[in-house]
């Protein structure tokens, strides 16, 4: 699954560590996510489009 | 980095639980010398098991409570750990059977299966974060 996590943390000047704090996760699985080696759960994927103020379809795309 | 809520919490079960099955296994140690009978032995021998429960109690409540990613990694760390050990016990018993290599006593594979499987959930755990965190 492809995401644009980072390019929208990165627009608001967050750091991993940041959004970390925002989803309650830590700053090894926001950079885990972002960089694709980890797909979130569904809610963790709610809560990510919920801090960015988007729909879950416009962050995570089906990977190739 | 700053540590999670979570892992402090651990911390603050973990240490003191193993602090006190090192003075409970030499205090218990030292007591079996002067103990005669079956039963006070039995309940004195396994005293230092006690404060391994609240060990696991520890891990168990961090691996329920840490978020999903670090959940996963326990996992299939512990999963990796018990598969390796079981492997290796299993190995170990066949040789054993075998003649291959010299008989050791029960208790000492017995008291080794928890350390051991330890050991290895250390380094399949270390082995998964790494591969997580590549590609930072």
């Amino acid at each position: 699954m492809n995401n644009r996590v980072r390019e929208l943390r990165t627009a608001l000047g967050w750091s991993q560590a940041d959004l970390g704090e925002r989803l309650d996760v830590s700053r090894q699985t926001v950079n885990a996510i972002e960089t694709g080696k980890y797909d979130p759960s569904l809610p963790l994927a709610f809560k990510i489009a919920g801090v960015f103020s988007l729909s879950i379809e416009s962050i995570f795309t089906p990977g190739a | 980095m700053a540590m999670r809520a979570v892992h402090k919490r651990y911390l603050r079960e973990f240490f003191p639980a193993m602090a006190g099955y090192v003075v409970i296994l030499f205090a218990s140690l030292f007591w079996l010398r002067t103990l005669d009978g079956t039963l006070a032995r039995a309940a004195v021998t396994v005293l230092p098991a006690i404060p391994i429960a609240f060990v696991i109690r520890a891990m168990v409540r961090v691996i329920r409570d840490q978020d999903e990613l670090e959940r996963r990694i326990d996992l299939e760390a512990i999963a990796i750990a018990g598969g390796i050990g079981v492997f290796g016990f299993l190995t170990y018993g066949l040789l054993l059977n075998a003649k291959v290599l010299p008989d050791p006593t029960g208790a000492a594979v017995a008291i080794w299966v928890f350390p051991i499987l330890m050991g290895l959930f250390g380094i399949a755990k270390c082995s998964m974060r790494w591969y997580y965190r590549s590609h930072e």
